[in-house]
């Protein structure tokens, strides 16, 4: 009965809520959910885990998600559109083999040189967005499902990962590159700041600009925007390219901060790329979601991770309780959809069904006489 | 920063209406199915209705006006100007605007950003199209209100619009660009009679305003009493021309099924 009067408050009387205007407050409060889940746990960790509060922790969470979140923010803007890309966590260790095969090679030969590193960064993202182009090539204009496509590639890429280097970890990388990986500005690191940075970017196009809208709105529907005239296929590849792009870049930047790639290196990588969209609020149907979503859904994963750690709890218990999280994401983001649906249709009744009517009315008078809107 | 807005209406058509829209020789098979055969027609301002039974070529016709099939055989000229129809841009950089019985809407974006998708407002910002959103909004409202439609907050997305109102605002789309020639897959086909009265009132508006507005549609009590000239078609071909006020529904379903030819 309790229970029934709360949701006679939070949605009005009688019935079940989706069949009523729900309260807006609820509905402001569903939107932020990831952001609440996030404060939860940093709430929770900092009162059970000891050492949690320090900057050294807060300094670790951001090292821990940065690699990741830029796997992760490629994968929003593929699944944004509609589509999902399997092969990033493959291209994150071909991506960090191939660079730090190169960057390896020249520290051997004596040259220690900022400019190896940043060769070694060109070569990371070359590479990944080689093989972004190839997912984006083979997805538009062979019509192929992107999940067949870039599982394929998962493979591919794995595998070259291999031959380039025999199977076995590739070490010895000159000192810049170490730097890169593990440097700090005011206990932020080097590559968090290269990681938010690229979600500050990427949140800006998606949201500011016509290739974003387009991002969406091929999630939304594809052939509405292929009948506005739009390349679709040049559009697809350029998303593909993109998330290679970023998974070599994270391949590089993994490979630096261990002083090591190996094709092992992204093993993991893939879920939990998936998993930052999804917690973030993304729909993996597309069409709808928000970069800081995804920076957000990385955050939990890697407090859960961190948090587990300080508090000596088993860490197969994080697979579970993230497997949890992105099952509860989801239907939290499909609940709140359908909560903005139906105060959605409930304000736009209020004016446009009414004019609709009037419209109709009017329209059925000979004179056609319009009262004005 | 370079500042620049993109032209918000298609080149060189100023929404003035054309003389006339005229198709010759123009032919489609689908493999062994011949879907329009010999096609010799002319479109003038005013709304023209084209009905016939399923098969009988009329989305075929349709898809070819609207670039999104190219006929075998045959051309098309607007005024005096021949198309060459390769893609649906092809069209409405001509002249011509579709509004599919689908819709072609995007659903989880808003009203503004699928009245204006393809065709946005952007300035250039570090080689990135930025989108004028404010300025789509308001000529948003403008055009919604042009067509006497009130939609309080054009940042609903259209998921939530009722089917009149997604069709008002695919209709709306035709009136921001001024598009001179309006082609409509049955507009209303999936509306209660309220929401068909409201849109066919949207469709009067523009046909008043000079534009040529061609209906495909089953709906013959209505296009009837609509249309300025219907044109019944058949097995690909066009069996019947008629002015509506000289005919009846029995004469064109008997055209339409082939037992009067």
């Amino acid at each position: 009965m309790q229970q029934a009067n709360m949701l006679q408050r939070l949605f009005g009387a009688g019935g079940g809520p989706l069949e009523r205007t729900p309260n807006k407050a609820v509905l402001f409060g569903l939107r932020f959910t990831n952001l609440a889940v996030l404060l939860i746990l940093l709430v929770f960790f900092a009162l059970s885990a000891p050492g949690f509060l320090s900057l050294v922790s807060f300094s670790n969470i951001l090292d821990s998600t940065s690699v990741f979140l830029l796997l992760a923010l490629g994968e929003t803007f593929v699944i944004f559109a509609g589509g999902i890309d399997l092969s990033v966590g493959s291209m994150l260790s071909l991506g960090g083999v191939a660079s730090a095969s190169y960057m390896s090679e020249r520290f051997a030969a004596g040259d220690d040189g900022v400019l190896t590193t940043v060769v070694g960064i060109l070569i990371a993202c070359a590479v990944g967005l080689l093989g972004g182009v190839l997912n984006g090539v083979v997805i538009a204009y062979m019509k192929l499902d992107p999940l067949i496509v870039t599982l394929g590639t998962l493979g591919i890429f794995l595998g070259i990962a291999d031959l380039i280097s025999n199977g076995l970890p590739v070490g010895d990388l000159p000192p810049a590159a170490f730097t890169l990986g593990n440097g700090q500005f005011l206990h932020v690191p080097y590559v968090a700041i290269i990681a938010l940075g690229f979600a500050a970017v990427l949140s800006f196009v998606a949201r500011k600009t016509r290739f974003g809208r387009y991002c969406y709105a091929i999630g939304a529907s594809q052939e509405s925007v292929r009948r506005a005239g739009v390349n679709l296929n040049r559009h697809t590849i350029m998303l593909y390219g993109i998330s290679g792009a970023l998974a070599g870049l994270a391949g590089m930047l993994n490979a630096a901060h261990f002083s090591s790639a190996s094709s092992s290196a992204g093993a993991n990588a893939l879920l939990v790329a998936i998993a930052a969209v999804v917690i973030g609020g993304t729909p993996i149907s597309g069409g709808e979601g928000k970069i800081w979503g995804t920076v957000i859904g990385a955050l939990i994963y890697t407090l859960l991770d961190n948090g587990f750690v300080l508090m000596g709890i088993a860490s197969f218990w994080q697979l579970v309780v993230v497997g949890a999280l992105i099952i509860l994401a989801v239907y939290l983001d499909e609940y709140q959809r359908r909560l903005r649906l139906t105060v959605g249709i409930s304000r736009d009744t209020e004016g446009v069904a009414p004019a609709l009517a009037a419209d109709g009315a009017a329209g059925q008078d000979s004179t056609g006489a319009k009262a004005s809107a | 920063m370079q500042s620049k807005t993109a032209p918000s209406q298609p080149a060189g058509n100023s929404g003035a209406a054309p003389t006339e829209l005229r198709l010759e020789g123009v032919s489609k098979s689908y493999g062994g199915v011949r879907a329009l055969q010999e096609i010799n027609t002319t479109f003038r301002s005013g709304l023209t209705g084209i009905i016939g039974d399923n098969g009988a070529g009329k989305s075929t016709m349709m898809k070819i006006l609207s670039g999104v099939t190219r006929p075998d055989t045959g051309t098309i000229t607007l005024g005096e100007k021949a198309l060459h129809l390769t893609s649906p841009v092809d069209a409405r950089l001509s002249g011509i605007e579709s509004l599919y019985q689908d819709l072609a809407l995007a659903d989880t974006l808003d009203i503004t950003s699928n009245i204006f998708l393809g065709r946005e407002m952007t300035r250039s910002f570090a080689g990135l199209r930025v989108l004028q959103d404010r300025a789509m909004a308001k000529a948003a409202r403008e055009t919604l209100s042009q067509v006497n439609i009130r939609i309080p907050d054009v940042a609903v997305p259209v998921r939530a619009l009722s089917g009149g109102q997604r069709q008002a605002v695919a209709l709306a789309r035709a009136v921001r660009f001024n598009a001179p020639v309006v082609l409509l897959d049955e507009p209303t086909a999936a509306l209660g009679p309220r929401e068909t009265a409201a849109v066919n009132d949207i469709i009067g508006r523009l046909v008043d305003s000079g534009r040529m507005v061609i209906i495909v549609t089953h709906d013959i009590p209505a296009i009837v009493g609509m249309a300025d000239h219907l044109i019944v078609m058949r097995a690909g071909r066009i069996v019947r021309e008629v002015d509506p006020r000289q005919t009846n529904q029995e004469e064109l379903l008997a055209y339409m099924v082939g037992s009067r030819t």
